[in-house]
């Protein structure tokens, strides 16, 4: 009952007017974000970040949070009306949203979106109240060699799981790596890798590197793909929006099943846009209908959002609890808790008993306060659709830029910035997966520091990652996830084989 | 055109010389053993080399791939129509860049919306200069004015006392 006890504590910190208004605030923004092509939920706190420097994390990490919420439910928007996702974990939600909105039920599948995706943060957010404070005490027992254990296991589910080639995921995740070690190094106060460049010394940071590669790369991308708005307009009508709200529960099952699908993809790296995508899958093959999916049935709207809003929340249990982020975004956003002088993991709940349940009750908050705002905004948000993207297309290059500089006001990362987009475009182009990339950068000092210290322990021997049954069960599970892709090539020849010889 | 197959052989390339470089640079910090544990060189050294492994199995994959006769990999890149659409925005993104460092980002902002908006997409004069005073006026209350931010100046921003 600790839980709930400390939630009731965490919600006498969030329910003030200041918060509230900084959540709609996020919210409003996040939907921008979400809504404007190139501009997605990791970019918008990157972009929003440094100007959260001088506030108290508190209220800061609300904002980021309420603008990742927003993000999410602007990604969905454009799916439905404009069959044009704001965001990668969306893509699944044109499948049948567009079609739904073209038959005249936008309103219906904006409400189904909406409602199922605020049903499974709510998931997610519970399951943090009820497990992040058992983890956390769980992984206070964690020394160096468990969390580089941890670390490992995070990488390697990536290679394992991520779905692009594992050699390419590698590639993304050392240059990840490389960049991180960069400039100062924290154990021995040595300056490395800056090849005497002095616009080197300070590191290169994980922000501008999010902003080159998810901003401008994407641009430019979308800029090559030509893209052309054609959108279905929509009014939400409250009446509407009760009506369908009424429908919801005939759908439980697959709330409840996306939900569980979000929960697991968010805590193990795999995010949303994973989720989503499963879930659909999930939704399609289960379902007694299959042939209705992609014509605009509603659960086809309902599976991918409860999974990747799901996904979304509960990515923020590995890293308040861990220190490992289960996103690009929560990557993002760890980084700025690292910048406010906190230290996420384990401790933080000792240490920041505020900030920590603050932080999870204003996700019970902020998802309630973005259903509202999102149903009461969409008309306007879909209006911004219709200026030409040759308007809108400069002015988010100005936004990425002007967010560049102002990360630490040096010259030099703008022209960093301008070099992350061209390999972001090149590395999207070829399936190079970037979420890695951005990870490593961020939790790269920290695995480095937790190998180091465990080979000071082991005087260099490899045999402490097996020292004890909780580090070794980890560091077996990152070597399973690891061979992954070579036990799924071994399965699909012999597999194909026999499909050969019976067709 | 460059096909897919190029464009993967020159990617990996490229990843190919960044891991080596690293593997270069973290050789002079050392990558063996000190009285404080594994030298600061040690890590970035195995990362670097890993890189380089990396894209050179990416590379031996892709050419494995052609010689096979993978289809995909015959694919355009890039093709004429596309190359001239990425062009036609990256090349004012490259201008403002140049133009933010030298003559301050607020001259930039609005030369680059100007150019873009009146040039490139044929708005009249008027709403043209009216976005791209608007945007940078709307950065420059909310960056300097609320937030207490600079941006970067140059000679025109001092000339009028911003």
């Amino acid at each position: 009952m600790d839980n709930v006890a400390n939630l009731m504590h965490g919600f006498s910190v969030a329910l003030t007017t200041h918060h509230i208004l900084l959540m709609m605030a996020g919210v409003l923004l996040g939907v921008l974000v979400g809504v404007l092509p190139g501009l997605g939920a990791p970019n918008g706190v990157s972009l929003l970040l440094p100007l959260t420097f001088s506030m108290d994390p508190v209220s800061a990490i609300i904002l980021l949070t309420s603008l990742y919420w927003g993000a999410l439910f602007g990604g969905s928007t454009t799916s439905i009306l404009f069959n044009i996702p704001g965001e990668p974990s969306s893509v699944a939600t044109t499948f049948d949203g567009h079609p739904m909105a073209k038959q005249g039920r936008a309103t219906e599948a904006l409400s189904f979106a909406f409602l199922s995706a605020g049903f499974g943060a709510l998931a997610g957010v519970i399951l943090i109240t009820l497990l992040s404070g058992w983890v956390a005490k769980f992984a206070l027992r964690f020394s160096s060699p468990e969390y580089f254990a941890v670390y490992f296991m995070t990488f390697a589910s990536f290679i394992g799981l991520g779905g692009s080639s594992p050699l390419k995921t590698v590639v993304s995740m050392g240059i990840g790596f490389t960049l991180a070690s960069i400039g100062m190094d924290s154990v021995s106060g040595n300056v490395r890798l800056t090849y005497d460049f002095d616009v080197l010394l300070a590191g290169v940071s994980f922000l501008i590197a999010v902003i080159g590669l998810f901003g401008i790369g994407e641009l430019l991308l979308t800029m090559e793909e030509g893209l052309k708005f054609e959108g279905v307009a929509a009014k939400v009508r409250i009446r509407d929006v009760v009506v369908t709200a009424a429908k919801l529960p005939r759908y439980w099952l697959a709330l409840l099943r996306s939900s569980l699908i979000g929960i697991w993809m968010g805590i193990t790296p795999g995010g949303p846009t994973a989720a989503s995508f499963m879930s659909y899958a999930m939704a399609k093959r289960s379902s007694r209908n299959p042939e209705k999916f992609g014509k605009g049935e509603p659960e086809g709207v309902i599976s991918p959002e409860a999974a990747d809003h799901a996904a979304g929340s509960a990515a923020m249990l590995p890293m308040l609890a861990l220190g490992i982020p289960g996103s690009a975004t929560a990557a993002v956003m760890m980084g700025g808790l690292m910048i406010w002088g906190l230290n996420p993991g384990p401790t933080l709940f000792t240490d920041r008993p505020d900030f920590v349940w603050g932080l999870i009750a204003s996700m019970y908050l902020g998802n309630v306060v973005a259903v509202v705002v999102v149903l009461a905004t969409v008309p306007l948000f879909a209006s911004i659709l219709r200026i030409p993207f040759s308007i809108i297309g400069p002015i988010i290059v100005v936004i990425c830029f002007i967010g560049a500089y102002t990360a630490a006001s040096k010259e030099f990362d703008i022209w960093l910035a301008l070099a992350f987009g061209l390999v972001g475009y090149v590395f999207k182009k070829l399936d190079y997966p970037i979420a890695p990339l951005v990870l490593a950068m961020v939790i790269g000092d920290k695995a480095e520091d937790a190998f180091r210290q465990s080979m000071i322990f082991s005087q260099g021997s490899l045999k402490i990652f097996w020292s004890n049954p909780l580090v070794a069960t980890l560091m077996s599970i990152g070597l399973i996830l690891l061979l992954m892709p070579l036990i799924g090539t071994a399965v699909r020849r012999l597999r194909g084989r026999r499909a050969i010889r019976t067709v | 055109m460059i096909t897919r197959f190029w464009a993967e052989i020159i990617t990996a390339l490229a990843t190919l010389a960044f891991g080596l470089v690293i593997v270069n640079g973290a050789l002079e910090f050392g990558i063996g053993w000190d009285s404080s544990g594994p030298q600061p060189g040690a890590f970035p050294f195995y990362i670097g080399a890993l890189v380089a492994l990396a894209s050179c199995g990416t590379l031996a994959l892709t050419v494995g791939r052609k010689v096979a006769g993978n289809v995909p990999l015959d694919d355009n890149f890039l093709d004429g129509v596309r190359a001239k659409r990425v062009a036609s925005f990256l090349l004012p993104l490259i201008a403002f860049v140049v133009l933010s460092v030298t003559l301050g980002m607020y001259v930039a902002t609005i030369v680059y919306l100007v150019f873009t908006m009146r040039f490139q997409g044929g708005y009249g004069w008027l709403q043209t200069l009216a976005t791209a005073l608007i945007t940078a006026a709307f950065f420059y209350l909310a960056l300097e004015k609320f937030f207490q931010i600079g941006l970067l100046k140059g000679p025109l921003e001092t000339l009028i006392g911003l």
